[in-house]
C-alpha cells in the first residue's frame, strides 16, 4: 500500500482488503507474538492475582494535539483505568472505527503512537478489531481500547478504605490535557506554552505501592483515581461523598502551570474542574504519604508530586479548599460542558 | 510581608474601624464571584453585611429579551453568535444549549471579534450576535460592529440587550428596600465610564461609593475605605486600571453606535434610559429589526426569587428552591446559571462550618 | 461583571496587537485604547484592551495572582496541619 491511500469501506468488510488493513497497519505497528496469529481471540496465561479488567472509549477532537494524540491517549486511559485498581497492565484489546476516506498515512502514525505507549507501558496490544463506516459517521476515527490487568495488592482499593487523617496526594499540575485540547481546537484563538500530559502512569503507581509496602503496608495505599473529566473536584468530590468523610485541600499546594493559570483567568475557567490524562489522586496513611511521594517524585510523570490535602471527620461528605489567605470555601462537583465567560 | 499577611492586615484594620450593623452592596457580578472564591465573607467583621446587587448581566436579561435569543436561533439561515455566559440560562421553555442539540446553529465566541470573523468566513449564513453586558462590553461589540461595517459584510447583526449600571442604583435606592451604607463599584465598566456618572449617589442620596478591583486585597482596601469616609463621597480603590474619566474613546464608540433605550431588568422591572439600542443608522445590523420574530408570553417560573436577590433584599439561601429545586446542574433561575450570579457563588463557594 | 487579565503588548500591527503573559499569547484589539504601544500592559476583556495600565501597577496585580500560584508555593501540606 502507498502513503497516498485512503481507509475504504471495502477495507473493513472482512476480505483480503481487510486482512491487509490489519497486518499491514495494526500487526506491524503493535508487533507481538499473541497479535500476529491473528486468532479471534487471544489466549493469555492467566494471573496469579485478582483480574482488573476496564475499557474506555475514545471520541477526542482534534485527533492531535500537543503533547499526545488519540492513540497515545487511547493506551494511556486504559492503562490509567488498570492502575487506579493496583492493576499491573497484562493485555489491551483496541477496536477502531474508522471514516471512509481516513488516510492511510495517518492511521500509521497514529497507530505508531498507541504502540510508543504501550511499549512504555509494557503492555502488549494482543487483539482487536475494525470496522469502517461512511464518510461524515465518524469524525475520522475513535478507538476503544479494553484492557486486563492483575491486582498486585491483596486489599481492597476504594472510598470505603480512606479514614479520618490519611493524606491526599496528587503527582502534578493539572489542567495540561484539557488547555492543549481547547488550543488545539482553535476555537478560541491563542497559544499557550501547554502540552497535553497524556502518559501510562502504571510504573508510578507501581512506585507507590513499592513504597507503601517499606512503609506501612499495603494497606496504607488506600485509594487512586485519575482526575480525568470533571477534574481534581469531581474525584475529591466524589470520594467525599462515597466515603462519608470530609476532605480539605490547600490551593496554594495544587500546582497549576503558569499558562494554565492564565488561559483560566482570560476565559474564566477554574483549573481545579479541567481535564487530566496523566495524573494520579493518591490516598496514603499519613505514616506512609512522605514515602510515597519521595518515591512517586522519582518516577517520568510523577515529578511534582506533592501532599495536597488530608482527609478529616470534620464536614463530612464535603470537600473544603484553604485559599492562599487562610479562608475556605466549598469544592463542588462542576456542572455541564467547559464554558468560557465574560462576566 | 506576604500578600496573605497583607490581607489578614487589612481585614483586622476593618474589623477594628467598622461600625456595627453596616450593609454594603457589591453591584458587580464578577466582585460577588472574588468574595465568594477567596472566602472573603470569613474575614469581614461580625456585623457587616455584604449584599448582591444587580451587576450579573446574565441575570439581569429578562425573560422575553431570552426568548427573543431563542426565537432567533432557531430561524434556519441564523447564526447566532454568544459569549458562554448565555448557553445554559433557562428561557421561557427552553435553553441555548437545548436549542444547540436540536439542531441550531449557535456558536460560543470568547470575543465579538470572532463573531465578526464567522460572518466573513461564512458569506452564506446570517450571523447574530447576543449582545449582553454593561458598559465593560457595549464599547467592544460597538468597535466590531463597525468592523463588519468596514469589512463590508451585510450578514452581521447585533441583537442588544446591553444595559448600563448608574441607573439601577438609583432605582434601587428609590425601592428603598435594603439600607445600603454604601457600593462597592464595578471595578472594570468603571474603567470605561469613570466616576463622574456615580456622583448622585453620594450627592442626593447621601450614600458612598468606593471603586474596587476584583483581587481580594482590592476588595478588603475599598471596603476599608467606605468605612473610614466620613462624609459619603465616590472614590477609586482602583487607580491601576480606573481614571476618573473613563475611557474616553471607548464611550465615543459606544454612544456613536448605541443610544440610551428604555431596558426592562430582571427584578427592577422596566428603567427609562438604561438600555443601549442600536440606532437608526445602524437598523440594517441590527437583528431586531432585520429578523422580526413572534413571541409567546414569557414565563416566569414557578418560586423563582431571582427578582428579589437582584435587588438585595433576598439572600439566596432563603429562597426556597435554592439547593433543592433550583442548583447549579438543575437551574430554574438565572441567578443559579451564571457562574457570578449570587445564588451560584453562594452554592459553589458557600462557606464551610469550622 | 467583567472578567479582564492584565496582559503586556509585544506587537502591534494596525489595531491588533499581539499580547503575552505566563504562557499565553493571544490577539486583542486596539480600537479602545489607540494609545498603546509595544511594552504597554493592558487590561484585556473579550478581545479588546480596555485601558492601559501603570506597569509598576500590573505588576502588582500579576505578583497577587502569583502569589496564589502553587509555584510559587512551598511543598504542599504537613501532616500536623491534620486537624
Amino acid at each position: 500500500m502507498t502513503d497516498g491511500e485512503r481507509v475504504l469501506l471495502g477495507h473493513g468488510s472482512g476480505g483480503k482488503l481487510y486482512r491487509d488493513l490489519v497486518k499491514d497497519v495494526f500487526v506491524n505497528a503493535f508487533a507481538n507474538p499473541v497479535l500476529e496469529r491473528l486468532d479471534d481471540a487471544a489466549a493469555l496465561a492467566p494471573p496469579r492475582g485478582r483480574i482488573a479488567f476496564t475499557t474506555d472509549s475514545h471520541v477526542v477532537q482534534p485527533l492531535r494535539f500537543a503533547g499526545g494524540d488519540i492513540g497515545r491517549l487511547a493506551v494511556a486511559g486504559t492503562v490509567n483505568d488498570l492502575a487506579t485498581a493496583a492493576a499491573r497492565p497484562l493485555a489491551l484489546a483496541a477496536a477502531f472505527i474508522i471514516e471512509e476516506g481516513f488516510p492511510l498515512a495517518d492511521l500509521r502514525d497514529l497507530c505508531a503512537s498507541a504502540a510508543t505507549a504501550a511499549r512504555e507501558a509494557g503492555v502488549p496490544i494482543v487483539t482487536g478489531d475494525t470496522k469502517v463506516v461512511e464518510r461524515a459517521a465518524a469524525d475520522g476515527l475513535f478507538i476503544t481500547t479494553t484492557g486486563v490487568g492483575e491486582i498486585v495488592v491483596s486489599h481492597e482499593l476504594g472510598s470505603s478504605s480512606v479514614r479520618d487523617g490519611d493524606a491526599v496526594i496528587l503527582s502534578g499540575s493539572i489542567g495540561d490535557h484539557a488547555v492543549a485540547i481547547l488550543a488545539a481546537r482553535g476555537q478560541f484563538t491563542f497559544t499557550a506554552d501547554v502540552r497535553s500530559d497524556c502518559a501510562p502512569l502504571w510504573g508510578l503507581v507501581e512506585a507507590a505501592v513499592d513504597a507503601v509496602r517499606g512503609a506501612g503496608g499495603e494497606e496504607a495505599l488506600r485509594f487512586l483515581r485519575d482526575p480525568t473529566r470533571g477534574g481534581l473536584t469531581t474525584v475529591l468530590a466524589e470520594l467525599a461523598e462515597e466515603s462519608g468523610l470530609g476532605i480539605e485541600v490547600e490551593e496554594a499546594a495544587i500546582p497549576v502551570s503558569p499558562a494554565v493559570r492564565s488561559v483560566c483567568d482570560l476565559l474564566g475557567y477554574d483549573p481545579l474542574t479541567l481535564a487530566n490524562e496523566g495524573k494520579m489522586v493518591l490516598i496514603v496513611a499519613p505514616e506512609a504519604a512522605d514515602a510515597v511521594v519521595a518515591a512517586v517524585q522519582k518516577t517520568k510523570y510523577g515529578r511534582e508530586a506533592r501532599r495536597i490535602g488530608f482527609v478529616t471527620a470534620a464536614h463530612p461528605g464535603r470537600v473544603a479548599l484553604r485559599t492562599p489567605f487562610g479562608t475556605r470555601r466549598v469544592l463542588d462537583m462542576p456542572v455541564g460542558e467547559l464554558l468560557p465567560r465574560i462576566c | 510581608m506576604t500578600q496573605a499577611d497583607e490581607l489578614l492586615r487589612l481585614a483586622a484594620a476593618l474589623r477594628a474601624e467598622a461600625r456595627p450593623d453596616l450593609t454594603f452592596m457589591e453591584v458587580c457580578g464578577t466582585h460577588t464571584m472574588s468574595i465568594a472564591r477567596y472566602g472573603l465573607r470569613d474575614l469581614l467583621p461580625e456585623g457587616m453585611r455584604l449584599v448582591s446587587g444587580p451587576g450579573c448581566p446574565v441575570c439581569v436579561t429578562a425573560m422575553a429579551d431570552l426568548d427573543r435569543v431563542v426565537a432567533l436561533a432557531r430561524l434556519p439561515e441564523v447564526t447566532l453568535a454568544t459569549f458562554g455566559d448565555l448557553i445554559r440560562v433557562p428561557a421561557s421553555r427552553t435553553t441555548l444549549a437545548a436549542e444547540r442539540a436540536s439542531g441550531a446553529d449557535v456558536r460560543v465566541v470568547y470575543s465579538a471579534r470572532d463573531a465578526v470573523q464567522i460572518a466573513a468566513d461564512e458569506p452564506d449564513r446570517e450571523v447574530v450576535f447576543a449582545g449582553i453586558g454593561f458598559e465593560t462590553t457595549a464599547p467592544t461589540i460597538a468597535a466590531s460592529l463597525l468592523e463588519a461595517r468596514a469589512r463590508g459584510l451585510a450578514n452581521f447583526s447585533v441583537l442588544s440587550m446591553h444595559k448600563t449600571m448608574p441607573l439601577p442604583l438609583k432605582a434601587l435606592l428609590d425601592l428603598g428596600e435594603t439600607p445600603i451604607g454604601g457600593f462597592l463599584l464595578p471595578g472594570h465598566v468603571s474603567v470605561i465610564t469613570g466616576t463622574a456618572c456615580y456622583e448622585f449617589l453620594a450627592r442626593d442620596y447621601g450614600v458612598a461609593g468606593v471603586v474596587a478591583g476584583f483581587e481580594p486585597h482590592d476588595v478588603l482596601r475599598a471596603l476599608l475605605r467606605l468605612v473610614r469616609q466620613v462624609t459619603p463621597a465616590i472614590e477609586i480603590e482602583y487607580g491601576r486600571a480606573v481614571r476618573p474619566e473613563g475611557n474616553v474613546v471607548a464611550r465615543r464608540l459606544m454612544e456613536q453606535v448605541f443610544a440610551p433605550s428604555d431596558a426592562d431588568w430582571r427584578g427592577l422591572g422596566v428603567i427609562p434610559g438604561s438600555g443601549l439600542a442600536l440606532r437608526p443608522e445602524y437598523a440594517d445590523a441590527d437583528a431586531a429589526v432585520r429578523f422580526p420574530v413572534r413571541l409567546e408570553p414569557p414565563l416566569e417560573p414557578a418560586g423563582c426569587r431571582c427578582g428579589e436577590v437582584l435587588r438585595g433584599v433576598t439572600d439566596p439561601a432563603d429562597c426556597a428552591l435554592f439547593g433543592a429545586r433550583c442548583t447549579p446542574e438543575d437551574p430554574v433561575g438565572a441567578c443559579m446559571v451564571s457562574s457570578e450570579g449570587a445564588c451560584a457563588a453562594r452554592y459553589r463557594y458557600g462557606g464551610i462550618d469550622d | 461583571m467583567c472578567l479582564a487579565l492584565p496582559m503586556r503588548i509585544t506587537a502591534v500591527d494596525g489595531a491588533l496587537a499581539t499580547i503575552a503573559t505566563a504562557g499565553l499569547e493571544q490577539r486583542a484589539s486596539l480600537m479602545l485604547v489607540p494609545e498603546a504601544k509595544v511594552g504597554d500592559y493592558v487590561l484585556v476583556h473579550a478581545g479588546f484592551a480596555i485601558s492601559v495600565l501603570d506597569e509598576a501597577e500590573a505588576n502588582e496585580t500579576l505578583e497577587l495572582l502569583r502569589e496564589i500560584s502553587a509555584f510559587a508555593a512551598d511543598d504542599g501540606v504537613e501532616a500536623d496541619d491534620a486537624g
